[in-house]
């Protein structure tokens, strides 16, 4: 039912439209009227075009989409063919904002416009017959045409009066038409508005498309409410002091450089600066009606102010260049915004931005055109404060429970059966403000899957389950973002060789409250298979504070050949930096360590590697130098930084529970070696002293006992016979 | 006959206190822990190289803290280690800036971490005291030289039994007491002293340097652990009048002879030179992939200044660049230095 070919066929249509206004202005009872318009319409598709509302629309749509493409014009139509795509992509949010704004002008009672009258209204849109009832005279004066309809005309079309592509330079002077209440003078090259103060009962006055420089000439149309002024040249606004009751106020296309003059405007409901040169946002107070900004395609770094408009609903902030939350932080606190868009800012690039804005503002019910959904606010909410609970609390204690599976509504072909997890216990007994909080939603998700395009979000521990998820391959294919927040990275080593498996395809990694704090985590990266970008917010992960991270990761990730790095193109320079930095301690490790224990550090899997590069060490130096250097450079690469890996402070924990156990016994074996070896040599040294003393005692006593020959042969002789 | 245990313990002793138990102890350990591996090449090579290794100071590269302090060698070899993986780290603002002699400051955390990649389990405690060391107690996110807490960490560190009682002793001075409980006729009259002292502490910080002297050099003669030589204590002491417990700290982490008597550091003058080290650098940045041959050549003209200087004879080469000589013939190593100079 929407745009595209509508918009196109409407746009053709329209390079002949220049007529009256008919529909908008009524007081009776609208359906009515309008589907009798529509069907009119449809009948006799050349009936007299008598609707400005495609101008309007066009208006209203360029607030949306842009400035520049709206004209529909032949003259251009290549920009009227990307209009339409650009309004397709819009969709929904266009509709609702075309039919909120048009009730912004004309009488009140048209509350609800219907879409497709508007859109009717537009296709309509006959070949120009006004041409034939209009009298454009320039002969009497001699610098302004005066303008004169015929009587007929005149009670046809009283109170309304187009001058669409007249190439009009200056205002003509509008003579007996006081009781105007609509007029149009889109697309001619007026450069100044004048001769239209006597037409006070002016409700609609339509300047699209002219070359004005300054807003003037408009102090006695006290009953103005809509006011149309894109692509123009206007650099200030000004003059509006009397204008009281404006209602829309569109000023798209212009070169207008800070909001200013329109705090007295408190029935202003819509306010169009898209396409200005606007550097901030502030000076919004009085604006008490308004319930549309649009602001897109500007150069916006920071909004304030947006906290005093009560009734504003949508803020469209796209194309601007917004790249902190704080430079928008005030939008927190309206509590009446319930649209808003930050595509095409940088702000839209980070990690955070999605959850940080659903986080943060909890009234939202779309963000950059797609519709927030509780279940997705509420579960990023949870997994939040979970993780702050349990940062506050012992960070080792690792949620253990089962979780529900939410996805994402992009994705519906993930969803998986969802079990409803029973909370925690432990939460039970946390202190009691967080507590309340959390019971309130405890029957949530604890944590969120997405997919996105080419992003896959993971929020909360327990969304690494679903990488055992099958995924289709299409999926995995097309994934090439892996985003973890409000995870521990401890939790993320254990999954990398899964997520290795699962998705080859994801290049770029990007980490937000990880609790990364030490240089040496990023070792367990190494093992993935390509990383080309890494993103590590610094919300959460404190390492990124310190000011070598950037090069220990490009030294230790050195076989990626990473291009980017938190947003920034890694350069040769850094490449030399951090090899200067690190260099030296690679070399140390795999150079100086025992073999056995570079055996041992190495897994399985590189051994084989490097057992080529112990051979070649072994040989002579010089010639390993010279012959190998080449073959060595291509190993060596990696292998003389393999030694530098992370293990996880639980596994570590728990292989230094092993060795000590190992130790304790090495530790009795060791003694019991010792103490005998030392037993041994007390006894030997014992026996070093006593062995002279022992010796002489010895020869002593043979020499008694030889000493009478006879009496010893005797008892020698008396020996053996006795022995016989 | 004497009793076998009367006679063994001596020997016993002997052995445990010169650590000779703990790398026995340590190697049949590693033996066990690596059984396949070692088996494929021979049990009396690893023994081999498990000792050598002892020797060079390589055994403790990423091993568990509980080992890493066992010994004064250990701490020693860590020190050591420890100075030449991350030197570099230090020199970085120099190599940048070419001449200007700037060194690269980094936080106490920072410290940390890279400490954390020779030893995973290194305990956030010790790198925090020898911060306070570095910063007198205040402001702990500052950011330190390398040299500056190098030589911080070398006193707590290896020291750092030490410097516990010396702190308890302080503790018990600046508390009026006398913590030995010999007291000698003069150290009595220094405690009647330091009672009004204590009423001023405000405007006297401290304690009084001769009556501390007296106290540690009590503590060295009955210290089992590793201490500073009294000698240098005395001579730290003799200085001042009074002082602080870190005063007294910073005093020894700057003294130079007792990083010459420790021997794991170079002169804090020499602290950024390392030519071996550099040349292997200069090797390895040679290699980095899809380097242009005029991007080597402007950080090399960078680094030189800092290998221009002499290489003083440091005492503890010989241990350090005994493998050095195995992988480079030795001839070579002089001649780039002949040539650089």
């Amino acid at each position: 039912m929407i745009p595209g070919k509508y918009r196109s066929v409407s746009g053709r249509a329209a390079n002949n439209v220049n007529c009256g206004l008919h529909l908008v202005i009524q007081t009776s009872s609208l359906p009515e009227k309008s589907k009798v318009e529509f069907k009119l319409n449809k009948e006799t598709p050349s009936f007299s075009g008598r609707l400005l509302q495609h101008d309007l629309e066009r208006n209203y749509s360029s607030r949306q989409g842009d400035g520049r493409v709206i004209s529909p014009s032949p003259r251009n139509k290549s920009s009227c063919i990307s209009s339409t795509t650009n309004v397709t992509e819009l969709c929904g949010l266009e509709m609702k904002t075309t039919m909120s704004s048009l009730s912004a002008f004309g009488d009140s009672s048209i509350q609800t416009p219907s879409k497709s009258r508007i859109r009717q209204g537009c296709h309509s849109a006959g070949p120009n017959v006004s041409g034939d009832h209009i009298n454009l005279a320039s002969s009497s004066m001699p610098s302004f045409p005066i303008l004169q309809r015929s009587s007929e005309e005149k009670i046809l079309y009283s109170d309304r009066l187009t001058l669409e592509r007249q190439k009009l330079t200056v205002c003509p002077i509008i003579d007996g038409e006081e009781h105007l209440r609509l007029l149009n003078f889109q697309h001619n090259f007026i450069t100044r508005i004048q001769n239209i103060s006597n037409l006070q009962r002016l409700i609609f006055l339509d300047l699209y498309d002219n070359q004005i420089e300054e807003i003037s000439g408009l102090s006695t149309l006290r009953s103005l409410r809509v006011l149309l002024l894109g692509k123009n040249r206007i650099k200030k606004i000004s003059n509006l002091e009397n204008l009281k009751s404006l209602d829309v106020l569109d000023l798209h296309g212009n070169q207008i450089t800070k909001i200013e003059n329109v705090n007295h405007l408190c029935d202003l409901r819509v306010l169009n600066l898209a396409r200005n040169l606007l550097s901030h946002v502030d000076n919004l107070n009085g604006l008490d009606s308004l319930t549309e900004l649009n602001l897109r395609h500007n150069q916006i770094t920071f909004v304030r102010d947006v906290d005093n408009l009560p009734c504003l609903q949508r803020l469209f902030l796209s194309f601007n260049n917004i790249s902190t939350f704080e430079s928008v932080c005030c939008l927190a606190d309206s509590s009446s915004l319930s649209d808003i868009t930050f595509d095409g800012n940088p702000i839209a690039q980070e990690s955070w931005y999605k959850h940080t804005i659903l986080q943060n503002m909890m009234q939202l019910r779309q963000l950059d055109m797609k519709r927030v959904t509780e279940k997705k606010r509420l579960t990023i909410n949870n997994v939040a404060r979970k993780w702050d609970l349990q940062q506050h609390r012992i960070p080792n204690i690792a949620p253990n429970q089962d979780r529900k599976v939410s996805d994402s509504p992009q994705d519906p072909s993930q969803l998986h059966g969802s079990t409803i997890s029973a909370f925690p216990e432990e939460t039970g007994s946390l202190d009691s403000g967080l507590t309340s909080a959390l019971q309130g939603l405890s029957v949530t998700d604890t944590h969120l899957v997405e997919v996105d395009g080419d992003t896959l979000s993971l929020y909360g521990s327990g969304a690494l389950e679903s990488l055992d998820r099958n995924w289709s391959v299409q999926t995995a294919g097309m994934v090439t973002t892996v985003s973890f927040t409000f995870i521990e990275f401890d939790e993320i080593v254990q999954v990398l060789p899964k997520l290795k498996i699962k998705f080859p395809n994801s290049l770029h990694l990007k980490f937000k409250e990880t609790n990364l704090v030490m240089l040496q985590q990023f070792n367990a990266l190494a093992q993935l298979r390509r990383v080309d970008q890494l993103t590590i917010d610094p919300q959460g992960n404190p390492v990124v504070n310190f000011t070598l991270w950037k090069y220990y990761v490009l030294f230790r990730l050195s076989h990626f050949s990473m291009q980017k790095i938190n947003g920034t193109e890694v350069t040769q320079n850094d490449m030399i930096m951090a090899e200067r930095l690190f260099g030296i301690l690679a070399h140390v490790a795999s150079s100086e360590l025992p073999q056995y224990r570079l055996i041992s550090i190495l897994g399985d899997a590189r051994k084989k590697q490097f057992r080529y590069l112990l051979e070649t060490k072994g040989k002579k130096p010089g010639l390993v130098n010279e012959e190998n250097s080449d073959s060595k450079r291509l190993v060596g690469e990696n292998t003389n930084r393999a030694t530098l890996n992370y293990t996880t402070r639980d596994f570590y924990n728990e292989r230094l529970e092993e060795i000590k156990e190992k130790k304790k016994f090495c530790k009795m074996y060791m003694e019991d070696l010792v103490k005998e070896a030392t037993e041994i040599n007390m006894k030997n040294e014992a026996l070093q002293k006593l062995w002279p003393q022992m010796f002489i005692e010895l020869v002593r006593d043979a020499v008694i006992e030889i000493r009478n020959k006879s009496s010893y042969m005797k008892l020698c002789l008396q020996q053996i016979t006795d022995q016989k | 006959m004497l009793s076998p245990e009367r006679l063994a313990l001596p020997d016993y002793e002997y052995l445990a206190q010169r650590h000779v138990l703990t790398y026995m102890e340590d190697a049949v350990c590693q033996l066990l822990e690596n059984k396949e591996d070692i088996s494929q090449y021979g049990i009396a090579r690893f023994f081999t190289e498990y000792f050598n290794s002892v020797c060079q100071g390589t055994h403790i590269l990423f091993r568990e803290f509980s080992f890493i302090q066992a010994t004064p060698h250990n701490r020693a070899s860590f020190l050591r280690a420890f100075w030449r993986c991350f030197r570099t780290v230090g020199k970085n603002g120099e190599a940048k800036k070419k001449k200007k002699k700037k060194e690269n400051l980094l936080t106490m955390r920072e410290y940390h971490c890279l400490l954390q990649l020779l030893c995973p389990d290194f305990p956030l405690e010790l790198t925090q005291k020898a911060a306070r060391i570095v910063l007198m107690d205040d402001a702990m996110d500052c950011l330190m030289s390398f040299s500056d807490f190098l030589f911080a960490f070398q006193i707590q560190f290896y020291y750092s039994e030490f410097l516990e009682s010396v702190a308890a002793i302080y503790q018990d001075l600046l508390a009026g007491k006398n913590p030995n409980t010999v007291i000698v006729p003069t150290s009595s009259s220094g405690q009647h002293r330091q009672r009004p002292a204590l009423g001023e502490a405000s405007t006297l910080e401290g304690v009084e340097a001769s009556l501390f002297y007296q106290c540690l050099e009590n503590l060295c003669d009955r210290h089992k652990y590793s201490c500073p030589p009294p000698a240098l204590v005395k001579e730290v002491l003799s200085n001042v009048q009074r002082l602080t417990f870190y005063g007294f700290l910073v005093a020894l982490s700057k003294h130079h002879g007792i990083n010459q008597a420790l021997g794991a550091l170079p002169d804090k003058g020499d602290l950024m030179h390392d030519p071996a080290m550099d040349e292997e650098l200069e090797r390895l940045l040679a290699q980095v992939p899809g380097l242009v041959n005029s991007a080597t050549a402007n950080p090399e003209a960078g680094c030189l200044p800092s290998r221009t200087p002499p290489r003083v004879g440091s005492p503890w080469r010989p241990l350090h660049h005994a493998r050095k000589v195995d992988a480079e013939s030795d001839g070579s190593t002089e001649e780039t230095d002949e040539s650089e100079t």
